[in-house]
């Protein structure tokens, strides 16, 4: 037997190759913000700017995205151990995701909670009409909700190794995603309100918007984990990546309700 | 057996090596990423049959490389990786080291004394040809040197 292991390296752990996605990622990450910048502020060629960043940004994920396929599925890198150190990164970034979120929950209340006499002592601020969180609110929550039973449906099909379920379901889940995200730009766009006339529309865009960069890329997550059922490369016991965007997708949802319940609903009494 | 279940794998893995050999070489075209293992043969390639059209692979059908290595071990009944502590029922002495396993040619030792936990922990190395003693608790380890002499020592 120690002539078979010996060949092998001894521990269990991966030790990663030179990458050059680290550094190209940052840079295409700048490229985003900055186009974005430009471009949400009217400055000269500011499109161009943003669509350059939203390119490479693309580019740089896709390329590492195959890259750590390449090391996971088709050079058996990730031993158990490996996987139980991704598991642990994933929870810490989804904990460090919590507290971002706490602190744009503390920014709504601290306005909300003791409204000051500028905004007339109230909340919603004299003038402002808000949502019915009992119209499109309340069907997004149905949405997001049902969206996680189908993807825990999808993930016990792959379990049970059956695959047209798995894809299934997590294909409705992804088309639940989209509505989702097409009703929310629908009520942003039919809003009376907007980020930059207060601190109610400040708040609300703040909460929401930050959590619909979430839904997107959540759905972007569990798009790669669909193309990654398809393409075999997922097993019934070794799917870390799957598991990690259903956990990134149920935090998204929780977070919903949280928002659902203090700035839609409680936000508007 | 162990041996015996990694030699089996052997014929399957080359011919899905030879089947999928162009695809392979574009694939290493394109990699960005660099083997640094410096000189030696590449480990043995470990491949399963892969799963059926219409089905989702299992880990045994799929699974290659050390994760493969690692699940061949287990239905074996063998851990291919040890990380259980060393002997810390006692105090190393010339006479009678703590034997540390090897594969490789040197080995770090973190040593808490006896029992373990006694003292703070305190790393050094431990090389084939010469004891090392922990300067804390004075016990002696010495390497148990079980690769090849000229075997890769780089990951």
């Amino acid at each position: 037997m120690n002539k078979t292991i010996f060949k092998f390296q001894h521990f269990p752990f991966h030790l990663v190759d030179p990458s050059p996605w680290p550094i190209l990622l940052s840079f295409s990450l700048l490229n985003l913000t900055v186009g974005a910048v430009t471009y949400m502020h009217g400055f000269t060629y500011g499109g161009y700017i943003l669509s350059l960043g939203f390119i490479l940004t693309t580019f740089c994920m896709v390329l590492w995205f195959r890259d750590v396929v390449i090391e996971a599925t088709y050079l058996g890198h990730h031993t158990k151990e490996v996987k139980n150190g991704l598991m642990i990164g994933v929870l810490l970034f989804i904990v460090s995701e919590v507290f971002a979120f706490l602190s744009v929950f503390w920014a709504f209340f601290h306005s909300s909670l003791s409204p000051a006499i500028e905004i007339g002592g109230s909340w919603p601020p004299v003038g402002i009409t808000p949502l019915d969180p009992f119209a499109i609110p309340l069907l997004n929550t149905f949405l997001l909700l049902s969206s996680g039973a189908f993807i825990t449906y999808g993930h016990h099909a792959l379990i049970a190794g059956n695959r047209k379920a798995a894809i299934d379901g997590v294909i409705l889940t992804i088309v639940l995603a989209v509505i989702f995200t097409g009703l929310q730009y629908f009520e942003y766009s039919e809003a009376g309100f907007t980020m930059a006339d207060g601190i109610y529309g400040s708040a609300f865009y703040a909460s929401t918007g930050l959590h619909g960069f979430h839904v997107i890329i959540g759905t972007i997550f569990i798009t790669v984990s669909l193309v990654r059922i398809i393409n075999y490369q997922l097993t019934t016991k070794h799917h870390n990546g799957f598991e990690s965007s259903i956990l990134y997708w149920h935090f998204v949802d929780v977070v919903w309700l949280f928002l659902f319940v203090a700035v839609y609903f409680w936000g508007n009494t | 057996m162990f041996k015996t279940a990694v030699r089996a794998a052997r014929p399957a893995a080359l011919a899905a090596r030879a089947s999928t050999k162009s695809s392979t070489s574009a694939l290493r075209a394109f990699s960005t990423s660099v083997r640094v293992s410096s000189g030696g043969p590449p480990p043995p390639q470990l491949y399963g049959e892969g799963a059926k059209a219409g089905t989702v692979p299992t880990d045994i059908e799929q699974a290659t490389g050390l994760e493969r290595l690692q699940l061949l071990g287990e239905l074996e009944g063998i851990k291919v990786f040890d990380d259980s502590p060393l002997d810390a029922s006692r105090i190393g002495t010339k006479a009678s080291p703590v034997l540390v396993p090897s594969y490789d040619v040197e080995r770090i030792v973190g040593c808490t004394g006896s029992p373990a936990d006694s003292h703070d922990v305190l790393w050094f190395n431990v090389r084939k040809d010469k004891q090392s003693r922990c300067t804390e608790c004075g016990s002696v380890y010495a390497l148990d040197f079980q690769g090849e002499e000229h075997a890769v020592h780089h990951h």
